[in-house]
């Protein structure tokens, strides 16, 4: 019965789970696909250099794959309660909405992970050949057919998935039918402790990886430096609502101040929704922290020994990382699209007391650049602190290396796909018919 | 032409196509007189939203021209229209007036605001006092009840003081105390500062308030009546029924 029911909501909801069978697919795909070429490289000793940098990378692959299908699936869970509430209220249970939200999330999981399997083996020849002509691997990586990898892939998807999935369903049931049915929209509360708590944990490991990381050995330097960096990232996306009230606050009343008409529901939304503004900067932030400290390690590191990369070979870390950027690109579309849609409603009552077409992409505009600011300054943040400890690691300095360049083009491809996120999702509201509630 | 607010000419509207086909107004004509206070009633699903929605320029009928102040709104273009909304329309709906992250205060401001005007804070202090939400300036919609939203609601319309007021069952969700309140707010606006209301109503209590009263039917409108009384109201309905 459940599955039914569950198998039908995934039919009918394809649109919103898109974009969660895209995150568990690409997560799949990466896992599986690197690990094919580790398998590989794993026979060659000339290739125990370029088998760190994979082992990495599926590493970041993984723990990004986890904040992006948690991020989605809350969202897709957070949409439907209406549904949800629904359900309830013609007598179902809290526990089978959540086995309910469950089932529907593994359907999706095992479908994406098994998509990503076949998606691996042409992603690692693609890398393969990649790796060869850029000269980042000493020789030829052969690809390695075995079982492992796919079996990888195929307990990381769903393993992902369900831990996402029952703290998704967790929220849906924490709303008692009557408060969504009346649209009361209660305010939900800035800080609840379990997340207030799990937030310091993160930050205070992260700061205790700052402080390794120049006292362990030099391999493990970088790998303890990225971990700082996730851990920072998990401190400050559990923490990240009051952040982003204060400095969303403060930037919502410069807009205010600016372009009144468009600024004054810009300005109440991120100070009343900090919540729901955060979940479109976590994306962000994650992206820059995480590609910056991959991106500017390398530099870091090869500065520090004196190594000066050309050719197709200078290319070879921003194309690493560029393949996980598409990854976080999709989860900031899918974030800011999905907070956008949320307020259909909204919209369209700014448009019936007389808010005109410029005016609305000028809000719908301001709030995604308030939101994914807040998300890039964050991740500036984290990622400075990781790189500033790999640089003393390196050369004893607090110091790192960086490029302008790399660094503002990876900040707009975020602030680039958060605004076409943002109007896509509210293209239908601001040019329909203003026919009330439907 | 001029003693009309709002004048509907052949107005027709069909929603769906093939066999879902609904035309939800039929040719309408009809103007809606200057400072007058007209009631729309009929049975569900006569079109009355439809009327509404056509003659404050929500929505475009397929055809037939929709004149505010001798202007075709149906010719404007969004962002003509936007600016109409804003500065001489108002609507209340049955529920959700009102945007949820803003204050009381900062939702009847908010058409000034978009017209980068700034409202005297005593006008607006003393517009929601008399709307009897004084003290509740800072309050938001949701801790606020509907009966309370709505006033909002009507305390925005009158501080731009738009021409045409639209109502579309603004006492449908409220009790029968706060519903008069309501009524009577509307019925201040015509008659101290001369605004035209054009409210939907299923209460013939409510539809005695107004100086002329519409039935609808099947997308028509059926019969007039100039201030009738609740027992004629009644009788009318019943006749149809
Ligand atoms: N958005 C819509 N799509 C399709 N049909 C609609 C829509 N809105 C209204 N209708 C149909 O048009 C007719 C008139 O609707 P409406 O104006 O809402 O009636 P009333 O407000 O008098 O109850 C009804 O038959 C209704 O089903
Ligand atoms: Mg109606």
């Amino acid at each position: 019965m459940i599955s039914t029911l569950a198998w039908n909501n995934v039919r009918t909801n394809r649109l919103g789970l898109a974009a969660s069978f895209a995150a568990v697919l690409l997560a799949a795909m990466l896992v599986s696909g690197s690990g094919l070429l580790v398998a590989g490289a794993d026979t060659r000793d000339e290739l125990s250099d370029i088998m760190g940098l994979l082992v990495l990378s599926a590493a970041v692959s993984g723990f990004v794959a986890v904040f992006v299908v948690a991020g989605t699936l809350s969202m897709h869970v957070l949409r439907q309660r209406r549904t949800w509430a629904l359900l309830r209220s013609v007598g179902m249970t809290s526990r089978q909405v959540s086995r309910l939200i469950t089932a529907e999330a593994m359907v999706v999981a095992v479908l994406a992970s098994a998509a990503g399997c076949v998606l691996a083996v042409p992603y690692a020849a693609l890398m393969a050949g990649f790796l060869r002509t850029t000269g980042l691997a000493a020789a030829d990586v052969p690809v390695e057919m075995t079982t492992g990898p796919f079996i990888l892939a195929l307990v990381t998807g769903p393993g992902v998935t369900l831990p996402a999935a029952r703290v998704a369903a967790r929220k849906a049931i924490g709303v008692r039918p009557l408060e969504v049915l009346r649209e009361s929209a209660a305010q939900r509360r800035l800080l609840p402790w379990p997340r207030a708590v799990v937030g310091a944990i993160a930050l205070a490991g992260g700061i205790v990886l700052l402080w390794l990381v120049p006292q362990v050995k030099p391999v493990a330097a970088v790998p303890a430096g990225l971990g700082a960096t996730m851990a920072l990232c998990v401190g400050a996306s559990a923490l990240g609502p009051v952040a982003l009230r204060v400095m969303g606050g403060a930037l919502g009343a410069l807009v205010a101040w600016i372009d009144p008409g468009a600024g004054m529901p810009v300005r109440a939304s991120l100070v009343t929704q900090p919540r729901r503004a955060m979940s479109a900067a976590s994306p962000v932030m994650l992206t820059v922290a995480l590609a910056c400290t991959f991106l500017f390690a390398v530099a870091t590191g090869d500065a520090a020994t004196g190594i000066t990369r050309t050719g197709p070979s200078a290319w070879a870390a921003p194309m690493m990382v560029g393949s996980a950027v598409i990854y976080t690109v999709i989860s900031v579309l899918n974030a800011t699209a999905m907070t956008m849609a949320e307020r259909t409603e909204e919209i369209r009552l700014l448009r019936t007391v007389g808010t005109g077409p410029r005016q609305l992409v000028r809000a719908v505009c301001w709030e995604t650049l308030i939101v994914t600011s807040v998300g890039a300054l964050l991740g500036t943040g984290i990622a400075a602190a990781s790189l500033t400890a790999l640089g003393k690691a390196a050369t004893g300095e607090a110091w790192f290396a960086y490029s302008p360049l790399q660094y503002a083009t990876l900040v707009l491809v975020c602030v680039a796909s958060g605004l076409s996120g943002a109007l896509a999702a509210t293209w239908k509201v601001r040019h329909g018919p203003l026919l009330p509630g439907d | 032409m001029s003693d009309h607010a709002v004048l509907l000419q052949g107005v027709t509207r069909t929603y769906g196509s093939g066999a879902t086909e609904v035309a939800a107004l039929r040719q309408v004509d009809h103007g809606f007189p200057r400072g007058g206070f007209t009631a729309v009633m009929g049975p569900s699903g006569s079109g009355k939203s439809t009327l509404l929605q056509c003659a404050s320029g929500l929505d475009r009928p397929d055809s037939g021209a929709v004149r505010v102040a001798g202007q075709d709104i149906t010719r404007l273009a969004e962002n003509e229209l936007a600016v109409l909304r804003r500065d001489r329309i108002g609507v209340i709906f049955q529920s959700f007036n009102l945007v949820p992250s803003l204050t009381a205060w900062q939702n009847v401001i908010l058409p000034s605001r978009l017209a980068r005007r700034r409202p005297d804070p005593a006008h607006v202090r003393g517009l929601l006092a008399r709307v009897g939400l004084a003290g509740r300036e800072r309050h938001r919609p949701a801790q606020l009840s509907g009966g309370q939203q709505q006033r909002v609601a009507i305390a925005r319309a009158l501080l731009g003081r738009p021409e045409v007021l639209f109502a579309d069952e603004p006492t449908g969700a409220l009790d029968r105390g706060t519903g008069r309140q309501v009524l009577a707010l509307l019925r201040e606006a015509v008659d101290e500062f001369g605004q035209t209301v054009v409210m939907v109503t299923h209460d013939p209590e409510a539809a005695v308030r107004a100086d002329q009263v519409l039935f609808l039917t099947d997308g028509r409108i059926v019969d007039i009546l100039d201030r009738p009384s609740t027992a004629q109201i009644g009788a009318r309905l019943d006749g149809r029924r």
